[in-house]
């Protein structure tokens, strides 16, 4: 088997490091400006796929199944984003005789849409969050629209049908919000999904996000694993996970995975998947959505089951039977918690923030994994999701897990560009997420709290380092300078420039 | 050597002299406070500092020149400082977008994007924090305000553009 994986960083990465741990070779797709990208370095064949626009590049399906054929790769890998739940795109993977790596094409449709997939739920007698029955028809006036929203009740959620990610949902509190919620996510859904369809939720109220990892083989065996707990989001975008969750006990853990278990079987699931669950504060829970694909959180289970996902997937795909002990995939071992680091601006109210990554330099250490998809020198560009790696602590417990992220994070240096690092080095010390009180509407209500307040708190000891080196620096290219004889140190390379100030530091 | 130093927002007096025949040892006065240290370069923009007068206190910093001229983003163990070595700071007002006339304010693009929505035409009136402008980049949009209450002088772009990050947007007066 030969695996080209129709993605982009990180996930591209982890993907490729899966079947290297397999021997399996890998092939990587690129546009112009990932070139020198990480997954592009890491794989054994590379094919360019054209202009940076996804819809001219990574989302463009004839080009991928050709550079298949060009490359002899046997199968499609195609992480989470992108094409991972495009039925078009399994179907062409199968009409070219390459294995997709991932549930079928109709099964994707079943469970992709949102609103089949509540049809789904019902069916297998799985409680859904009070929603409209199908989508919202995009011809509706104003007034109409208005409507179909009081049937449902406010506050609620304007949500993609395609939709994942956080992208293309908007909250309605009120029917004053609606015209504008449904304007925006519409818009939204095309650019991020090529489908501008939406549907209306009730929004609970304070709810838990919990999930359940399942996994399918192709002889009729689904097993689902101990939650993970998603309930850190900001705007509706997961930004930390972890396993298990507190407020999980063993009885709702084991009604919670048969519940998943429901639902995925009576799809005929195969392969991996994810399905999501709104939990209130009385322990009831409420089927919210399946993801038919990896997702980015899936290392926190990983951790505390010992198993690797994306082998799994791959042997899925072989046709290989689910020989796992369904009891060890319910029983963690020890505390997990992942970070995603975006390059975003916290300061800034979480603003884009691409750039080149001038230095890097990534935790390590007990119980560290850093699944990262950049490199110094990479330019990470606007034209993607702004994830740029996740972090992912292990402990014998919550606390030992949490103390060994927050160290990690304090290891972790980006250079040259602005990344959510500080901001989790503040949330990893917030008493309600320290006691496990949280819901999905924790962390924006403190960051609307904190109105923004710096998260980063410089100590003088620090700012004192600061005025230091800033003076050191100067001082020591001044003496570079003038001992290089003129050289021109801004063009010269780094070893030269070296050279010169340690020349600098001697005198 | 001496240089002014300005970090948040106070400016301070910092004299540097080699320790001679001491290989990466000054002697570091700021405000007339001495210091010894020990600094190493560990690489092309990292420092490692040890004050050999506050019991060998150890701190490592990154230096990186900003896109503002004469600034230098210095990465501590606490995150991220701008600090302005001799006086950068005079030329700063010139830097991204430019300086306004009086009685205007300029939005300026604060990332390199694709323009996707302009919310207002020339002469509309804005209230303050009214989104003027939505940006595109790494799949989200971004709604820009306008940064004072008054009227829309000119609008610079138009939908569909690319923009990098300092460019003008909008001026309101």
């Amino acid at each position: 088997m030969k695996i080209l994986v129709a993605n982009r960083g990180e996930i591209a990465v982890r993907v490729m490091r899966a079947c290297r741990d397999m021997g399996l070779e890998t092939v990587a797709v690129y546009s112009d400006c990932d070139r020198s990208a990480p997954h592009v370095r890491y794989a054994d064949q590379a094919v360019a796929l054209g202009p940076n626009p996804p819809g001219e590049s990574y989302l463009r399906i004839d080009k991928i199944i050709d550079a298949a054929h060009r490359t002899g790769a046997t199968a499609v890998h195609p992480g989470y984003g992108f094409l991972a739940e495009n039925p078009a795109f399994t179907r062409a993977c199968k009409d070219a005789r390459l294995t997709f790596i991932g549930p079928s094409a109709e099964v994707m449709e079943l469970l992709g849409g949102k609103t089949a997939a509540r049809q789904v739920a019902i069916e297998a007698g799985v409680r859904v969050v009070p929603g409209t029955d199908g989508p919202v028809p995009d011809n509706l006036s104003d007034a109409d629209l208005m409507a179909v929203a009081s049937t449902v009740g406010y506050p609620l959620m304007v949500k993609a049908v395609a939709g994942g990610g956080g992208k293309g949902m908007r909250i309605a509190a009120g029917s004053e919000d609606l015209v504008n919620a449904v304007r925006t996510a519409r818009s939204e859904a095309r650019t991020a999904f090529g489908d501008a369809a939406i549907y209306f939720e009730r929004r609970l109220l304070r709810p838990r996000h919990i999930e359940i990892q399942v996994l399918g083989d192709e002889h009729g065996t689904v097993l689902p694993f101990v939650e993970r707990e998603c309930s850190i989001q900001r705007r509706h975008q997961k930004v930390i996970e972890e396993t298990p969750s507190v407020a999980v006990t063993p009885a709702l853990r084991e009604a919670i995975a048969s519940a998943a278990a429901a639902v995925t079987r009576r799809a005929g699931y195969t392969n991996a998947g994810t399905v999501e669950f709104l939990v209130d504060e009385g322990g009831d829970f409420y089927f919210l959505e399946v993801n038919t694909r990896l997702q980015v959180e899936h290392p926190v289970t990983e951790l505390v089951t010992g198993l690797d996902l994306v082998q799994w997937q791959i042997r899925i795909a072989r046709g290989e039977r689910l020989t796992l002990d369904p009891g060890r995939l319910l029983t963690p071992r020890g505390h997990a918690i992942e970070c995603r680091v975006y390059a975003e601006d916290p300061e800034h109210s979480f603003m884009p923030a691409p750039g080149l990554i001038r230095h890097l330099r990534s935790p390590s250490g007990p119980g560290i994994r850093d699944d990262s998809g950049v490199a110094a020198g990479f330019e990470v560009p606007i034209f993607y999701d702004s994830l740029i790696s996740k972090v992912i602590a292990w402990g014998e417990d919550r606390p030992q897990a949490i103390s060994r992220m927050a160290r990690a994070l304090s290891e972790y240096t980006v250079g040259g560009l602005k990344t959510t690092i500080p901001f989790f080095q503040w949330i990893l010390h917030d008493p309600d997420f320290l006691a496990g009180r949280m819901d999905t509407t924790l962390l924006d209500r403190v960051l609307a709290e904190r109105e923004g307040q710096p998260f980063q708190e410089v100590s003088s000891e620090s700012e004192e380092a600061a005025v230091i080196g800033a003076a050191l620096h100067t001082y020591l290219r001044g003496r570079a300078t003038s001992s290089s004889q003129g050289r021109d140190l801004g063009a010269a390379p780094s070893a030269w420039r070296r050279a010169g100030r340690l020349d600098a530091l001697r005198s | 050597m001496t240089f002014e130093v300005e970090v948040n927002g106070r400016t301070r007096t910092v004299a540097v002299e080699p320790v001679p025949q001491m290989d990466g040892r000054f002697r570091i006065a700021i405000d007339g406070h001495e210091h010894t240290v020990d600094a190493r370069e560990v690489d092309a923009s990292t420092l490692s500092l040890i004050l050999l007068d506050g019991g060998g206190a150890c701190h490592e910093v990154e230096l990186v020149e900003s896109a503002l001229a004469g600034e230098l983003l210095v990465r501590t163990r606490d995150g991220l400082l701008p600090v302005v070595v001799n006086g950068g700071r005079r030329r700063r007002s010139a830097a991204l977008g430019g300086a306004g006339k009086p009685g205007e304010q300029r939005v300026v693009a604060p990332m390199p994007g694709k323009i996707v929505r302009v919310l207002v035409a020339p002469g509309d009136e804005v209230k303050a924090r009214q989104g003027v402008v939505v940006m595109e980049a790494m799949k989200m949009e971004c709604e820009l305000p306008s940064p004072k209450a008054g009227h829309v002088k000119e609008i610079a772009v138009e939908v569909g553009m690319s923009v990098e990050a300092g460019r003008l947007l909008v001026v309101v007066e």
